[in-house]
């Protein structure tokens, strides 16, 4: 014992290897080779090369040295060298009794119990002596005293539990199991924290145990997070320690779901405080992902605060009626929706634009929320789906829009009977204002939202007024009509915003309003939003992921049951119910280790009358063993580099012919990696795609009649012709498309033929004519009857016609106008003032434009956002195109004037250059002014 | 491993010469070029192309003042009014000095050469004896033997050597008295300083100087590695080198720079020097000494070296 250390050696009878040292000695300092011996007579050449780097024939002393060391720390190692061995003082008038917590807090230093505890069952078997072990997390204590084999088998099988200790049924098991006879040694190898009744050692004392033996670590590992609050600047979250007279700081750390952390905070405790709280700063939309919040550095259940999906963000997905250029963002409806969610939601949106594949893709992720931004027509198979969907709890968010006033009135999936059309403030035509908002109704989620002054409403979407209207409004124009609908549907909802969403009906969109309305529209869709309602049903909840001893979330369930969760009482941690989260992927609860705001406490030792108490740690034995050797490794690798050193390994030579062979292989590898990396991504179908986007092809539908197709090929060749005679645009051949299989997006302007006999396109088909035209394509519909349609059906209409109706009735379509006088399509290449084809007289229509009154008279022609996706005409174009291989006309005009002809072919090139330019082509009227404005 | 080099016993002379004799008749007959011999007043059998001491008639000149009358040609004078003297052709023997290092450390030969390098010294140094006693010349060896001009020089330096052994390192010249040639055969491992301190005052004395270093192939190649414990034979130092293949380039270096540091000054003093390796024919150094002797047909254009 010298200095309180008592200092032994586990193996003395190695020591004797000592006496090897000498030898060794002698060994080392033979160490280098004997040469060969050579005559050389020009030694002295030799001799002056040599001087640099003369090998000395023996090592040199300090090197032997370091070898002896390095001998001498190996032997002391195997030696094994152990401070602080221990000492049997077991009594032996009785069994030994062990009370072991397995609590939560033990977690961290488990090993040194179960080491502390392990030498006590030797200490008692060396004194024959029986054992009796019991476990404070444990559900059954068998306390019966056994032999200490036994014990060691329930020790080792024993882990720590992510429980506190439950102490009152393991001493109550130990006092009858020891009611005849007291055991002579009783040890508690305790975590330190006093369970809830406060009476452990006084209840520990009455078992009557000759020598009782309190085993306890410092317990700094004992910091349990106990609550957690969102509030303003951060979350709030309070931690409790066992009280102690130092400051201790720790950081926390919130994880997100994926376990990454995303924020940290500091805890610190005061002197003498048992309780403390700390912030975690972190950005709204960060504090949502927070899925747990845990102490960084402790490893044990307490120190883990699991959140339940309350916290979770929605995930919304986002429809919209047409996907604009992406350079003009500010006129597409899902930019201000966009920005407005983007810091409160997980937004989605489809890849497709076809709506057929869109929704069902959309609604497969499970949004919380949908919002279709002026959609007016759903393909037909969608509504069953969309209606179940928002029966099992979804919220479908719409939009108003052209196409919605334009839908017609049945349409399922709006809140509120809507009159066909728009209704127009403050046009040239009407005597009302642009409207302000009124309060907001006190019924509705955006109550106790101010009145905001500065919206004005210039076009809206009309409800027929019902008897429940009012109480279906969340938001009322100042003249009563509503801004905002909703219907509740089986659990889900439908809410109604009856303008659009871009800022041409209203300035709603562009106002901090549209943001704060949305978010909590969204908001009310959350699937734990249960208990937000006041619903009061008993929950019972299926283990999903518990916590484990050291504070990892598992996904085994063990022997877990499922969680009761009674409203008004807050679930505890018990050994059926361990803490983790219950319910399932979609919407869980969490069960933390400790109820809300608990305390941790010191066991009060004083109740114990007389006992011993020790430390974990003071009773470590340490072995010197390990640094030993590691001090031994060291020395050899300095030995080696010595070694190296000395033998010229080191040397300009030897180095670069290294570095030299090092370039080479690394040149090898850069040389050879590539071929390695080449990948064959390439599809059978690329290549066509290539040639078609060489060059701009014109396109036609193939109707499946041989005539027609063969009139629309020969006409788009025709009109190529004259596109290539007269323009600078040199398309390629016509291409006639299959419009249930080919690749649409690779064509400006598809052709459609309507033809009665033709088989009706099916309706994937038209779906994907619906995604083209929303993707910015044009399709050019020809009914071909102009002269026919008299007479030729009852109510006025052609076969053709109607046939176009009934493809239109599946398409999502714009309201429609005769091409105006002063559209762009006028004046695109050549100035006209009809379209003729084959015959003359059919209107040509288009996509109907906005706010045409408000335009200045003046103007030479409409600017216009973006083409029209449509254009119907019944002038049969292509049979005034069709030209036959020498260029000759194959079809006559009606009535025959080849003026009309060279007027069709005319309307051609404005049709394709309005494609190909836009509104390119209407701006270009302006400028003479500009140029006269910027004084030309 | 068996060591590369070591030290051979001293070669018989008789075997010597015999060898000697065999690479001489290779070799055609020396006619040692004279240009700076005046001195040299022992006939030998070779017309000079000048006047001078001879048997053969060269020209009759008149009689200058001063000269010697019992040099007139009183049978030609008689024929007209002037004097004549008869002039003879200069017929001159030419001296040269043959030697021979025969130091321990010429007596090595390492499994990569042919012979001992003491051995091809001495059997060049007889070869050329016999090639130049063919030729008429008169041969000698420093501190050894006097000049001889006799058909069996070889044999008689041969005899010589064998009474009274070489002395090592450079040849005593108080023998040499005249301007002649000298022919030194070793393998002058000293430092090239301190060879030409030895030679420069011989070539001050007026002595024209062939040098053949003869060198074993293991003394340029050195072909050691591993760990090596090299002896001087001259001096029994010892010298222990670790690894010794990584001396290999740098030995190479230095060896190479003394050999060209003494070729350079020795060219300085218009002496010339072969270099020669015992695993090569030892007929190669013959005839370039040969060539040398015989007036240098490449001096001029190849700057003295072959």
């Amino acid at each position: 014992m010298i200095g309180g250390l008592s200092f032994v050696f586990a193996n003395p009878a190695m020591l004797a290897a000592l006496v090897a040292l000498p030898v060794i000695w002698w060994l080392l300092r033979m160490t280098p080779p004997r040469p060969a011996a050579e005559v050389f007579p020009p030694l002295r050449i030799l001799a002056s090369v040599l001087k640099r780097e003369e090998t000395p024939s023996k090592s040199p002393w300090w090197l032997t040295l370091l070898r002896m060391l390095m001998a001498a720390a190996v032997i002391f190692a195997i030696a094994d060298p152990v401070f602080n061995p221990r000492s049997n003082t077991l009594a032996s008038s009785g069994p030994l009794a062990l009370l072991i917590d397995n609590s939560w807090a033990t977690a961290p230093d488990w090993e040194r119990r179960i080491e502390a505890a392990a030498a006590l069952i030797d200490d008692a078997e060396s004194r024959d002596l029986a054992v009796s072990i019991v476990f404070t997390g444990d559900r059954q204590h068998d306390a019966t005293p056994g032999s200490a084999g036994a014990a060691r088998n329930r020790l080792a099988a024993a882990s720590p539990e992510p429980l506190p200790a439950d102490r009152r049924s393991a001493i109550a098991a130990m006092r009858t199991a020891f009611q005849d006879a007291a055991p002579g040694t009783l040890a508690f190898v305790t975590d330190g924290i006093e369970a809830d009744d406060g009476k452990t050692m006084e209840t520990l004392a009455g078992i009557g145990a000759a020598n009782l033996r309190v085993i306890e670590a410092d317990g700094s590992q004992a910091i349990a997070l106990t609550n957690s609050s969102n509030e303003n600047a951060g979350m709030s979250v309070t931690a409790s320690r066992l009280k102690t007279d130092d400051r201790r700081s720790v950081s926390i750390v919130a994880y997100d779901a994926r376990g990454r952390a995303i924020a940290d905070g500091e805890i610190d405790f005061a002197p003498g405080e048992a309780v403390a709280k700390g912030t975690i700063t972190a950005p709204f939309e960060l504090r949502n992902d927070f899925a747990r919040i845990g102490i960084e550095g402790a490893a044990t259940a307490g120190s883990v605060h699991l959140l339940d999906d309350g916290f979770r963000r929605r995930r919304v997905a986002l429809l919209s009626g047409e996907a604009r250029d992406l350079s003009q963002p500010l006129l597409s409806p899902l930019y201000y929706i966009n920005r407005a969610l983007a810091p409160y939601a997980d937004l989605v949106e489809p890849r497709e634009t076809d709506l057929a594949v869109a929704i069902p893709e959309l609604l497969e992720q499970r949004p919380s929320v949908l919002i279709m931004a002026d959609i007016g027509r759903l393909p037909e198979e969608m509504y069953p789906l969309m209606k179940k969907w928002i029966d099992n709890g979804g919220t479908l968010i719409r939009f108003a829009g052209p196409r919605l006033a334009a839908a017609p009135a049945d349409d399922p999936l709006v809140p509120v009977t809507l009159r066909q059309g728009e209704r127009a403030l403050g046009g040239a035509l009407t005597w009302s204002e642009p409207q302000p908002l009124a309060d907001y109704p006190t019924n509705g989620p955006f109550a106790g939202m101010p009145r905001p002054a500065d919206i004005l409403v210039k076009r809206q979407v009309l409800a027929e007024p019902t008897a429940d209207l009012a109480e279906r409004t969340w938001a009322n124009l100042a003249d009563g009509t509503p801004l905002v609908t909703t219907a509740a549907e089986g659990s889900g909802r439908i809410i109604l915003f009856h303008v659009s969403a871009e800022a041409t009906w209203s300035n709603l969109p562009i106002s901090g309003h549209f943001v704060e309305m949305l978010r909590r529209s969204v908001q009310l869709a959350r699937s734990g939003g249960v208990a937000s309602e006041g619903k009061t049903q008993e929950q019972t909840l299926a283990p999903y992921r518990l916590l484990n001893a050291d504070g990892v979330l598992v996904a085994e369930t063990g022997n877990a049951r499922p969680l009761h969760v009674v409203p008004g009482k807050a679930p505890l941690a018990s050994p059926e119910n361990p803490p983790g989260l219950y319910g399932s992927e979609d919407g869980f609860t969490a069960l933390n280790l400790l109820p809300r705001d608990a305390e941790l406490k010191r066991i009060d030792m004083a109740a114990a009358g007389p006992h011993s108490s020790e430390r974990l740690t003071g009773e470590e034995s340490w072995s010197l063993k390990p640094a030993l050797l590691t001090l031994a490794l060291l020395l050899l690798l300095a030995d080696a580099v010595v070694v190296l050193f000395m033998g010229g390994a080191f040397s300009r030579v030897r180095m670069a012919r290294s570095a030299t062979a090092v370039l080479f292989i690394l040149c090898g590898t850069l040389v050879l990696l590539p071929l390695q990396a080449l990948a064959d991504d390439a599809r059978a179908d690329d290549q066509r795609i290539l040639e078609r986007l060489d060059t701009t092809h014109l396109a036609y539908v193939v109707t499946g009649e041989d005539d027609v197709d063969r009139l629309s090929e020969r006409g788009l060749t025709g009109l190529t012709d004259f596109l290539t005679y007269r323009t600078t645009l040199e398309p390629g051949a016509p291409v006639g498309l299959d419009i249930s299989k080919d690749e649409l997006s690779l064509y400006p302007i598809i052709y459609w033929p309507i033809s009665a006999n033709a088989p009706m396109p099916s309706p994937q088909a038209v779906s994907r004519i619906d995604a083209y035209m929303r993707a910015g394509g044009t399709v050019l519909f020809d009914t071909r009857d102009q002269f026919s349609s008299l007479g030729a059906s009852s109510n006025g209409t052609s076969p053709n016609t109607e046939r176009l109706q009934a493809i239109l009735a599946n398409l999502d379509i714009p309201p429609l106008e005769p091409v105006p006088t002063d559209h762009v399509l006028t004046k695109a290449f050549y100035l006209l003032t009809n379209f003729p084809g084959r015959y003359t007289g059919s209107p040509l229509w288009i996509e109907a434009q906005l706010d045409t009154r408000e335009e200045a008279s003046d103007r030479p022609a409409r600017s216009g956002d973006g083409v029209t996706p449509i254009m119907i005409t019944g002038n049969d174009l292509a049979g005034a195109w069709a030209v036959d291989t020498n260029g000759v006309a194959l079809l006559p005009t009606v009535p025959p004037d080849e003026m009309q002809r060279e007027y069709a072919f005319r309307s051609g090139v404005n049709i394709m250059m309005y494609m190909l330019t836009g509104n390119y082509k209407a701006d270009q009227v302006h400028v003479p002014a500009l140029l006269e404005r910027l004084g030309q | 491993m068996a060591s590369i080099g070591h030290i051979v016993e001293r070669t018989p002379s008789g075997e010597v010469l015999s060898r000697a004799q065999q690479r001489a008749m290779l070799v055609p007959d020396c006619l040692v070029e004279a240009r700076r011999i005046a001195n040299t007043v022992i006939s030998g059998w070779h017309g000079r192309r000048k006047r001078g001491i001879g048997e053969n008639f060269w020209q009759f000149r008149p009689y200058s003042e001063g000269e010697s009358l019992s040099r007139i040609d009183w049978r030609r004078s008689a024929r007209d009014d002037h004097t004549y003297v008869r002039d003879r052709e200069w017929e001159a023997a030419h001296t040269i000095w043959l030697w021979a290092d025969l130091s321990p450390s010429m007596m090595y030969k390492s499994t990569l050469g042919a012979v001992s390098k003491e051995s091809r010294a001495l059997v060049l140094m007889l070869a050329l004896a016999e090639i130049l006693a063919r030729s008429g010349e008169r041969i000698g060896c420093p501190g050894v033997m006097e000049p001889v001009s006799a058909r069996n020089a070889a044999e008689r330096l041969a005899t010589a050597i064998m009474l009274s052994p070489l002395s090592e390192g450079l040849p005593e010249t108080s023998m040499i008295r005249n301007a002649s040639d000298l022919v030194l055969i070793g393998d002058f491992l000293d430092p090239a300083d301190k060879v030409m301190d030895r030679l420069a005052p011989l070539a001050r004395r007026g002595f024209r100087g062939h040098m053949v270093e003869i060198a074993d192939p293991a003394e340029e190649v050195f072909p050691y590695a591993g760990r090596t414990e090299f002896t001087d034979p001259e001096t029994g130092e010892k010298l222990t080198a670790g690894r010794a293949e990584i001396l290999q380039e740098d030995y190479q270096r230095a060896y190479l720079a003394r050999r060209d540091s003494l070729g350079s000054s020795l060219r300085h003093l218009g002496w010339t020097f072969i270099p020669h390796r015992t695993d090569r024919p030892a007929s190669e150094a013959l005839v370039a000494v040969h060539m040398y002797l015989s007036g240098m047909p490449g001096r001029a254009t190849h700057g003295g070296l072959l």
